[in-house]
């Protein structure tokens, strides 16, 4: 074989691949546009009770935030435990290798740990709060672990500099480590929520319905959710292909702008960043 | 006058002995030098007298070290007071990404050691000292990393003499930079120690002799020699000093 022929036939192997991925995209894009003609804009702010899916984007926002709030402290304080104040040992690697763990977990799994603790054992029922908790536990190794990289990227002098100055441990981790990080933090934290807005195994049992009458009131309240009612007209109510494809397409809509908006304040802080050039 | 009185002082990292049973005693007021090779433990020395030692994981000392009469490694020293009595400069400029005031007065925000009106006193009158408020009246607001090398290395002079430190510990501070900018920080360590006591850490011979008053030499952890820069140059009393000053290694 020359060595012409080669080359051709890496490009080959190498092209083809790539070709199928972008094939499969395009028909994925495709599938979801043909939704595009079930959706107008007053459907999406038009109640489920009268054929719209305002609550169930609504539901899908409300996890999300407040899986945010609560997945963003605890992370944050975490990552900042382990990069800063964990001293390397046996307890740190296994606190560690629990954190990759956790990332590995199904969701379906985590669903289920999610409906036998927060539903059943802390008696949260099937509700937002109990959504939250259980979305909470797949955010968090993006957040801690997206943390951890920036907190270690801002350089220690600067820790040092505030040190020398007199600053408790404290204070120095807190003004140096954490503010020139805190982009990246804010950054996981939403790429986070891109990881889990389109969750469905993880909420089914512990926070969602298929219909609600109204936004829910209190965490205590069931939700509906864009991808839980997706699943259900798919598996269960056999629904025109159309409608299902609008729904997605919201969906998908939403993860990639949550994702997209990471990214691009990613872009920019780093920009912005010298010690990240 | 003595400000700094070091007695057997023993440092070492995990198992490595870095700091040998060093003695001397630093004069108040004026430019003491200490240099050596790298690795003899220059830094470690001064790295111990504001206790910045102690935030090396597996670091521990023995020995006192005195400063105004009072032992340092005390177990009831405040460190963080310490740290603010005792200035440091680095190796390489470290201004905090944050604007060049912001820079000046963080040391005076953690120390709460102004109201807000007089902060701005303390950061003029810092940036002054530190002979860099010309060049940066205009733009104090802007970032710290817009000034050239040698100007963040007298923003980091000024930020540590905004905490009204008595002591100034400088870890080789010129060796980021260019002849200038080196000409301009020499100048101003033989100002500041018309008002506090310098010690600045160098492998540079022939800036200990510029600016230094009194020079120590290390070698392998050791203070070899210790005297006034000129004798100790012109008449060393040790080989190993005699062969480093001239060159013979080093």
């Amino acid at each position: 074989m020359g060595r012409k022929n080669g080359e051709t036939l890496i490009f080959v192997s190498l092209g083809v691949p790539t070709a199928i991925c972008l094939a499969a995209f395009a028909w994925i894009a495709g599938s979801l546009f043909t939704g595009i003609g079930t959706l107008n804009p007053a459907l999406l702010t038009t109640s489920v009770l009268q054929g719209g899916y305002f609550e169930m984007i609504m539901g899908t926002i409300y996890l999300l935030l407040g899986a945010a709030a609560i997945a963003g402290p605890i992370g944050l304080f975490a990552s900042i435990y382990l990069v800063e104040y964990a001293r390397p040992g046996k307890i740190t690697a296994i606190i560690d290798q629990s954190i990759n763990n956790l990332a590995g977990v199904p969701s379906i799994v985590i669903g289920l740990f999610g409906y036998t603790f927060f539903s059943k054992q802390l008696g949260l029922g099937v509700s937002l709060a109990a959504g939250w908790l259980t979305l909470t536990l797949m955010m968090l190794p993006i957040v801690i672990r997206g943390s951890e990289e920036s907190l270690r990227m801002v350089p220690g002098a600067f820790k040092e500099a505030a040190l020398a100055l007199g600053a408790t441990k404290w204070k120095a981790v807190s003004s140096t480590s954490v503010s020139g990080a805190a982009p990246g933090i804010v950054t996981s934290v939403i790429l986070g929520m891109a990881r889990v807005a389109g969750e469905t195994a993880a909420i089914i049992a512990v926070s969602c319905v298929l219909i609600t009458r109204g936004l829910p009131k209190s965490p205590l309240e069931p939700v509906m959710a864009l991808s839980y009612n997706l699943f259900v007209r798919i598996i269960a109510l056999g629904e025109s292909a159309q409608e299902v494809f609008g729904i997605a397409l919201i969906l998908f809509a939403i993860v990639t702008s949550f994702a997209i908006f990471g990214i691009v304040l990613r872009t920019y802080y780093r920009r912005k960043q010298p010690w990240l050039r | 006058m003595a400000k700094v009185d070091i007695r057997n002082l023993n440092v070492w990292f995990k198992e490595n002995h870095v700091l040998k049973d060093v003695s001397l005693t630093i004069r108040e007021n004026a430019v003491t030098a200490v240099m050596g090779p790298s690795g003899c433990g220059k830094t470690t020395l001064i790295r111990a007298i504001n206790r910045m030692n102690d935030v090396i994981s597996g670091s521990r000392s023995s020995g006192e070290l005195f400063i105004d009469g009072k032992n340092v490694y005390d177990s009831n020293t405040n460190v963080y007071e310490l740290r603010r009595k005792v200035g440091m400069v680095f190796q390489k400029p470290n201004p905090f990404p944050k604007s060049i005031f912001e820079n000046v007065a963080f040391g005076v925000k953690i120390h709460k050691m102004a109201t807000d009106k007089k902060l701005s006193e303390i950061v003029q009158t810092s940036l002054t000292e530190a002979a860099l408020w010309d060049e940066v009246r205009n733009r104090l607001n802007d970032s710290a990393f817009s000034l050239s090398g040698g100007q963040q290395q007298r923003l980091c002079i000024a930020r540590a003499l905004a905490v009204e430190p008595e002591v100034i510990l400088m870890d080789e501070p010129c060796s980021a930079l260019d002849p200038a900018a080196t000409a301009k920080i020499e100048g101003l360590m033989r100002s500041l120690s018309e008002r506090y006591t310098v010690i600045v850490v160098t492998h540079n011979l022939q800036q200990a002799a510029r600016v230094s008053d009194f020079t120590a030499f290390m070698y392998v952890g050791q203070l070899i020699e210790y005297g006034d820069t000129n004798s100790v140059f012109e008449n060393p009393k040790n080989e190993t000093t005699e062969k480093y000053i001239t060159g013979k290694f080093g």
